[in-house]
């Protein structure tokens, strides 16, 4: 299913004209001219480098953000704020934001419409087999259970519990792996990722981005 | 023709938790180990990955993980004058097969039973008076202290890494935990899983009314974990899809997740899927076990010699294993003799619901199998029975294990049971129930036994195990009187309606309750009324060992598990150090 489909419920569109409307009353506070069609103010900040309506920037490592639920944004955000997360950059502006200001962000790009981008894979056929098999099956020799048991089929996220990995960047998905591995992230319950990424060999994070990477962008 | 094999010193029949524990010490003792399991070899991944274990109708309806009933069903009745008839479906209770045995679709529900549950003839009388109890009632002292126990109920939950509350740290009350349990040396090997709402909305409830909350011990752990044989495992994910399924995430405590990685790295152990025992095979004396007989899954039939014969399959299939050898007397209800199929017991369950406003939520689908909240206040023998006419009691809790969509549908009583009056109930209660699970004793009496069935058969000839069992007396009255407790707690919760249904026979076999089946080759002091001694070492066939919940004499108040844990480490302790330095009867009869 995508992320149209769901914006067309009425308490969807509901929600999106009372959205935009606190954007226009932000951005009036702000005294900053914008287009109707974009999100709070709070958003501009975000999209010099996340993109216009949150598709990212994959070359760079910067994640896609639209579709990515509001939960899952709010919390990265209030975890780059508190370091749990660690990344310089991202923690000077969540450090910045209010609490109000986080919320109409994490809403603003959940429920963002952004084109969808194909990356054209530079993986090898046993890579993208690899990493297929760590997403759909796990390893017993490694111990990890398969990533769309928590992320979904194919990755596309599980709404409110995991973000989707599908159609995001290989050198994002490898540097959130790694950090995960190196604990300079550690804002993941249960330490489950922690669990998961310990296991794994530089070569298994290749394989899993790699092959995440390549399917379709998704969002449950 | 039976194919003759290699002697080996140890073989062990099922390879569940028990037989892999037991494998896994004498193997590493430097012992030649066969494990014959009759079910196909399965592990985390790939045979327990989601999506394919998340489906409901294929392992909650079809019971895919269970002993196929098919080939080798359990024959019941309430009563000995009645025919008996094969279970063609599970319902009541679900014996599991394969590697890993019924513990992989467990819930993880890890309690130790207390000092006085293994003393409980003595104390009983010593409390009560010997006039207390029915005298059909045959509960007995279980030749084992819990102080003899204590060691190997902590090396077990280290082994599980059970995530819980300690109560009780060598006769300090600890704060946060049970009250009422007997004392552990240490604390649990991980902290509480997160308590639901249902189970803060338990606690307040239950605190008001001056009961003494506790997290329920669980072994889907609540974070990551490496145990000491070096194996790790990973945090639970409140998926609420435990009993009945496996886990996929390396979070429940069962033999892949905690042992079986070290005993198949072992070169002295063997293990054989597909191979059904038919018998333990005894020489002319009929004192030795020389081996075992097992047919493999293309047919063929193999006679495996061994020095020492552990059975560790399923509490009933422990019990057939020994008829079918006929090791040990047969028990006959008629003259209360012979020891095999006596003391059968199970649990007694009853259930409270508790049914809210639209405006709580509960959200019972984020669930483990054991992240409830619980008092022990009437369990065992920790309220005072004098002029209640019964012994035992429950545990009494809020314990949401899952709001899966095809089982789960609380609805208060007077709803229609199908059409749009159900359904509209359905949607109306679904997030807004709490159900509190209470798991009561079971004693043991003399007209509860098993034996072999003189009519069916299994696939390969043998006749089948034969139940006959209803609810005693003293267990109805102890869930009528522990649930309505429970429906006062469930009313100082707020709920606007709390419908309590207690345990009434007869009992079915087709509703679901527990598969906590105990007794029929029960431990104890006297061969006259057990069949293995304290370190469940067969009184009639010393070179036999029978391990497993199949040695309780009677079920308290707890899940069994963590108790038989115990016993399996307590008993190779004993085969280790004892017995296998000096091979003969450990206890003289």
């Amino acid at each position: 299913m995508t992320r149209r489909a769901l914006s067309s419920t009425p308490r969807r569109v509901e929600a999106a004209r009372a959205l935009t409307l606190a954007g226009l009353m932000m951005l009036a506070a702000h005294g900053i001219a914008r287009a109707e069609t974009t999100g709070p103010a709070s958003a501009t900040v975000c999209e010099g480098c996340h993109g216009l309506h949150g598709e990212g920037n994959a070359p760079a490592g910067i994640p896609r953000l639209a579709g990515q639920s509001a939960e899952y944004l709010s919390k990265q955000l209030e975890d780059y704020a508190s370091g749990d997360r660690a990344n310089p950059v991202m923690q000077n502006f969540a450090k910045a934001l209010s609490h109000a200001d986080i919320e109409a962000v994490a809403t603003y790009f959940s429920t963002a419409d952004a084109p969808r981008t194909v990356i054209p894979s530079t993986a090898s056929v046993p890579q993208l087999a690899l990493g297929r098999r760590l997403a759909r099956q796990g390893s017993e020799a490694k111990r990890v259970q398969a990533c769309d048991s928590c992320h979904g089929p194919d990755g596309i996220g599980v709404l409110h519990a995991a973000p989707y990995l599908a159609g995001q960047s290989v050198q994002y998905l490898t540097s959130a792996l790694t950090s995960f591995q190196l604990r300079t992230r550690k804002n993941d319950p249960g330490k489950l990722m922690t669990s998961v990424a310990g296991q794994l060999s530089a070569s298994d994070i290749a394989a899993a981005a790699a092959y995440f990477s390549s399917l379709p962008t998704g969002t449950p | 023709m039976v194919q003759r094999l290699k002697e080996v010193d140890v073989v062990v029949i099922g390879v569940g938790m028990v037989g892999s524990i037991v494998a896994k010490e004498l193997a590493a003792a430097g012992y030649k180990v066969v494990g014959l399991e009759r079910g196909e070899a399965r592990f985390t991944v790939p045979q327990f990955q989601s999506p394919a274990i998340h489906d409901e109708l294929r392992f909650d309806i079809r019971k895919a993980l269970m002993q196929d009933n098919t080939r080798e069903a359990v024959t019941f009745r309430n009563q000995s004058a009645e025919k008996a008839l094969p279970i063609r479906r599970w319902e009541s209770f679900l014996p599991g097969t394969g590697l890993g045995g019924s513990m992989v679709h467990w819930n993880g529900q890890t309690y130790r039973f207390q000092a006085n549950d293994f003393e409980l003839a003595t104390r009983t009388r010593e409390r009560y008076g010997s006039n207390f109890l029915d005298p059909d009632v045959t509960i007995q002292d279980w030749g084992v202290t819990y102080s003899e126990l204590e060691p190997h109920y902590d090396r077990f939950e280290y082994l599980l890494g059970t995530s819980g509350k300690a109560g009780n740290i060598k006769g300090q009350i600890v704060p946060g935990g049970d009250p009422f349990e007997s004392p552990r040396s240490r604390e649990y090997p991980t902290p509480p899983q997160k308590e639901h709402y249902s189970g803060a909305m338990f606690r307040k409830a239950a605190s008001s009314l001056g009961y003494h909350p506790f997290p329920q011990p669980s072994s889907n752990l609540s974070q990551p974990y490496t145990n000491p044989e070096g194996v790790k495992l990973n945090a639970c994910v409140f998926c609420g899809f435990c009993e009945r399924y496996a886990c996929e995430h390396f979070a429940k405590s069962v033999p892949q997740t905690i042992i079986l990685p070290v005993l198949l790295a072992n070169p002295n152990f063997e293990l054989r899927t597909g191979c059904q025992v038919q018998r333990i095979n005894l020489d002319s004396t009929r004192k030795k076990a020389t081996g075992v007989t097992y047919i493999d899954a293309a047919g063929k039939e193999f006679e495996q010699p061994a020095s020492l014969v552990i059975t560790s399959s399923f509490a009933l299939n422990n019990v057939r294993m020994l008829l079918l050898s006929r090791i040990g007397a047969p028990y006959d209800p008629a003259t209360a003799k012979g020891v095999v199929g006596r003391n059968y017991a199970y649990q007694t369950m009853s259930s409270v619901a508790s049914f809210f406003d639209e405006d709580v939520f509960i959200n019972p689908f984020m669930a483990s199998g054991a992240s409830g909240t619980l008092i022990n206040d009437f369990a065992g023998d920790n309220f005072d029975h004098s002029g209640l006419g019964f012994i035992g009691g429950s545990f009494i809790g809020a314990v949401n294990t899952n709001g899966r969509p095809i089982q789960y549908h609380p609805v208060p009583p007077g709803t229609p049971s199908w059409g749009k009056g159900w359904k509209d109930a359905v949607v109306k209660h679904y997030n807004h129930t709490v159900m509190f699970s209470l798991h009561g004793s079971s004693v043991s009496t003399r007209q509860n036994y098993l034996d072999l069935d003189p009519t069916y058969k299994d696939a390969w000839g043998q006749p089948l195990l034969r139940m006959t069992f209803d609810f005693p007396q003293n267990d109805l009255k102890m869930a009528a009187y522990v649930t309505a407790k429970a429906v006062e707690i469930g009313k100082a919760m707020g709920a606007k309606q709390v419908a309590g249904s207690p345990r009434k026979a007869p009992y079915t076999t087709t509703q679901y309750q527990t598969t906590h089946n105990t007794g029929g080759t029960v431990m104890g002091s006297d061969p006259s009324t057990s069949v293995v001694n304290r370190y469940l070492q067969s009184w009639d066939v010393p070179n036999v060992f029978v391990i497993g919940a199949s040695v309780y004499p009677q079920n308290a108040s707890w899940n069994p598990t963590d108790t038989l844990g115990a016993l399996t480490y307590w008993a190779i302790d004993a085969i280790k150090n004892k017995y296998l330095k000096n091979p003969g009867r450990l206890v003289s009869a």
